[in-house]
């Protein structure tokens, strides 16, 4: 939508190829810094937040309320020698930008909140989506194998299983969500909740969307496969440097697409009373599902990946496709 | 205190005696020949359930081995003492019979040199494989190859 | 292609859930444990050969680094060692002090132990918790001692200092306070927690007959089910004086263990409370000369630390130093249990079950 605003603007003042990729750069510089500047701001909240659960006081230093101490960080890791070894070149390189790229992807995507507000409109957006958070299992298998160390090994085999266990979860509350709203377009599934939100509909594919989210994002407490107790970093053990930061970028981006996926699919994205813009909504929204989707990061333990998978596969997978048969039911 | 001393004297007759010890729940038995442990140590396992701990003494250049025995049940200790002389640091491993003093052995190897015949995995325990000499013996002296000592050589 | 059925796994020396340097290989299946072979000694300092190096009050800078989670209960095993072969008759107030600082001490190791396994098992946040609890006390220490880590408190004949004024409601309040918190923040933070124990229940059973084979002290010998405690079974100190009860469980796995420990801090604050109260007059150490000669002597000595049984075995021949001094570590002993342990679990209990023992390097490798 941008775009073909940027690409309408231009052609008053030149022809239309110049035009065309004059806004095809524009965009990219766009989603550039959006991608860029949601670590910076979504992991500060992360570390205030999780400091105030452990009575600290988190980033104070760096910024006006330690706001930049990310920024500071990424900057830092620009700077960092990257350090492995006997690495497989082609994989241990390809992931970190891969995952970049996909979440670069997902950032052009989404409506920032509002209808007109994603950078590029495709019809089937949500699929688009679903598909450039579904890459990482392979990417993190590709990882664990390319680095050639035992507990990325093992990390790698832990990731893929339980990211591809997940995956199948979130395509089918997915499908149930768009079988109700008959559309794979985000902005036409909110606007198909203008007299009750989905969460009322389907409140179970609401709670298995949220676990299945944080399973694929790999969040405390589900990151078995990062492990930072028994396995170091998992997949993530030889990475250094701003190849490191580039997964960093990653999580916190997969963190604020899950949560605006979650507003948009559950909780009717930019719709609400009219004394605030649909816009204000949106973000307030977004920000306490954000909240919510970090809380279990600092306060509970790690299960154990057999359980966890089994949890997936035993109740979390038939759960999804019982709401699936029953949403059909209804639409029928 | 004597129950012990009789029980272990029975089997053993003349080869131990006791001695005077100045720690209370203490009994002191003194094994004359170190061929006897297993079998003194077949004896001790019927009262007591673990080897608690084994001091090594260098009265150079005989060695002095304490074993000292506990029980889970009672509060009583043995010690068990055994001299073995210059001409063969050696004696049976305990290690089968108790097996709380499989490490114990180890670091009696490690630290004085004592070898444990018998030994399921007699190995250097606190020290790196290849360190010159047994450093909790009085004659150890830090020559220039301890203390030029760097690690193994690893390869790659 | 050559089939391998498992692959060995090197976790530590350098790894964190390790607690300090310990290297434990693994032979891996899948994510099955075959077989676990644990090695020590990384952290070697030599301090039985030291010891034959000083004089008997000057050891105890050493003895503070043995186990340096709870440095006191160290100092006060070596100079009970001391007084036991000098024959020096410590002052009842001394006699009180130690008990107090003794559990004192205990109380913030198993509150590391808490921290450090709820950290292994998953949960950050608890390590940050039990630090914050463990601050209160460590600034008791603080005010007592002069030191944090290793205070250097304990002398031969007593303490260096007497307690300070008003010391003793400050270590009310602060005990107080761990109380209330274990009662109820950390009830709903561990044990009421599901993932919590579904992580710990059954996980890396320790039953008796190991416990009785492999001479295993302490917590771990509870969770068993065998009821002894040195502090109980041959009271030293004051310990004769003060009531309070020994906790079993008969589980022995990783959970009991944890519980073991929780219950262990509230039985140390009953006795602080009570020994507060008896706190006697008087002197709180007897001179004795720097340099002291003991006769020719065989001394043992055992106290219950908080990782379990600790002894020393001095033996002395009329100098100013000890000819030989052998210590005998609860952990050297508990770790052992890892081989079997170990077995059959998943790689991602090894580490709640290493955190289970609560090791502490320091001590194992002397």
């Amino acid at each position: 939508m941008i775009f073909d605003y940027i690409d309408s603007l231009g052609l008053r003042f030149v022809s239309a190829p110049l035009a065309f990729l004059g806004a095809v750069v524009v965009t990219f510089i766009i989603a550039l810094l959006l991608t860029a500047m949601i670590p910076v701001f979504v992991g500060w909240a992360d570390r205030k937040f999780a400091a105030r659960i452990q009575s600290r006081y988190g980033p104070v230093y760096v910024g006006p309320f330690g706001l930049l101490q990310n920024f500071a960080d990424i900057v830092k890791l620009l700077g960092k020698r990257f350090v492995s070894t006997n690495v497989d070149w082609l994989s241990f390189n390809f992931v970190p930008i891969a995952l970049a790229s996909a979440s670069f992807i997902m950032v052009l995507l989404i409506p920032w909140g509002g209808p007109s507000l994603s950078l590029i409109s495709v019809p089937y957006d949500l699929l688009f989506i679903y598909i450039a958070l579904a890459v990482s299992p392979l990417l993190v298998l590709l990882a664990g194998w390319g680095e050639n160390n035992k507990y990325s090994m093992i990390g790698g085999f832990r990731g893929a299983a339980q990211i591809a266990t997940y995956e199948i979860v979130i395509i089918i509350s997915i499908i149930s969500v768009a079988l109700l709203s008959g559309s794979y377009n985000l902005s036409g599934i909110v606007s198909s909740q203008g007299s009750l939100w989905y969460i009322f509909y389907l409140p179970v594919v609401f709670v298995v969307f949220f676990l299945a989210g944080l399973a694929t994002m790999e969040r405390e407490p589900f990151d078995m496969p990062e492990a930072s107790q028994e396995l170091q970093a998992g997949w993530k053990v030889e990475y250094s440097g701003i190849k490191y930061g580039l997964f960093l970028i990653s999580d916190y981006v997969r963190l604020v697409i899950v949560a605006m996926l979650i507003v948009m699919l559950f909780f009717g994205g930019w719709l609400g009373l009219s004394f605030l813009p649909g816009i204000a909504w949106f973000w307030i929204k977004t920000f306490i599902v954000m909240v919510f989707l970090m809380v279990p990061r600092w306060v509970f333990a790690r299960p154990r990946i057999d359980q966890f998978i089994r949890f997936g596969w035993n109740w979390l997978l038939p759960i999804a496709i019982l709401n699936l048969i029953v949403a059909g039911l209804v639409v029928i | 205190m004597a129950a012990y001393f009789d029980l272990l004297s029975a089997k053993l007759g003349k080869a131990v005696s006791q001695a005077q010890s100045n720690n209370d729940n203490e009994t002191l038995i003194v094994l004359s020949d170190k061929k006897l442990i297993k079998k003194a140590a077949l004896e001790i396992k019927k009262k007591f359930d673990i080897l608690f701990m084994l001091v090594v003494v260098d009265y150079k250049p005989r060695f002095e081995l304490n074993y000292v025995f506990s029980s889970y049940s009672s509060k009583d200790i043995l010690t068990l003492r055994v001299n073995i002389d210059e001409k063969d640091y050696s004696i049976d491993s305990i290690s089968k019979i108790f097996d709380s003093a499989n490490w114990e052995e180890r670091e009696a190897y490690d630290l004085f040199g004592i070898k444990f015949n018998g030994h399921p995995d007699l190995r250097r325990i606190l020290l790196p494989e290849d360190w010159p000499g047994h450093p909790m013996r009085k004659d150890f002296i830090v020559t220039d190859e301890v203390r030029n000592w760097t690690g193994l050589d690893l390869k790659f | 292609m050559e089939q391998k059925k498992s692959f060995r796994l090197n976790i530590g020396p350098v790894h964190p859930a390790t607690h300090g340097v310990f290297k434990i290989v693994v032979d891996i299946d899948g994510d099955t444990i075959k077989r676990a072979q644990t090695e020590i000694g990384f952290l070697h300092r030599a301090k039985e050969k030291i010891a034959e190096a000083r004089y008997f009050s000057n050891y105890y800078p050493i003895v503070d680094k043995l186990d340096y989670v709870s440095a006191i209960n160290m100092e006060v095993l070596y100079a009970s060692l001391v007084e036991k072969a000098a024959d020096i008759k410590i002052p009842p107030r001394a006699a009180y002090i130690r008990t107090i600082m003794c559990e004192i001490q205990r109380i913030m190791s198993h509150l590391i132990f808490m921290g450090s396994f709820g950290e292994d098992v998953g949960n950050i946040t608890s390590l940050v918790w039990t630090l914050r609890e463990r601050e209160l006390l460590m600034n008791i220490i603080e005010k007592i001692s002069g030191g944090r880590l290793a205070p250097m408190y304990m002398t031969n004949g007593g303490s260096f200092y007497d307690f300070p004024d008003g010391i003793s409601e400050d270590i009310t309040k602060a005990i107080d306070k761990i109380e209330e918190r274990i009662n109820h923040e950390y009830q709903s933070f561990f044990l009421k927690n599901e993932l919590f124990l579904k992580r710990t229940k059954g996980v890396a059973i320790i039953d008796q007959e190991m416990v009785k084979r492999l001479g295993i002290t302490g917590p771990g010998m509870r969770a068993a089910g065998i009821k002894r405690d040195l502090r109980k079974d041959e009271p030293y100190l004051c310990y004769d004086k003060v009531d309070f009860d020994v906790p079993v469980s008969k589980d022995g796995d990783a959970y009991a263990r944890f519980m073991m420990r929780v219950d262990e801090i509230l039985q140390s604050i009953k006795i602080i409370r009570q020994a507060l109260k008896d706190l006697p007059a008087g002197d709180y150490r007897i001179k004795t000369p720097w340099m002291m000669k003991i006769p020719p002597k065989y001394t043992f000595v055992r106290q219950e630390t908080p990782r379990g049984e600790m002894a020393m075995y001095m033996v002395t021949n009329g100098d100013t130093k000890p000819y030989r001094l052998k210590i005998r570590s609860a952990t050297f002993f508990n770790i052992r249990a890892l081989e079997e342990a170990l077995v059959g679990e998943k790689v991602a209990d090894a580490v709640v079950t290493i955190a289970s023992l609560d090791p502490v390097m320091g001590e194992v490798d002397r």
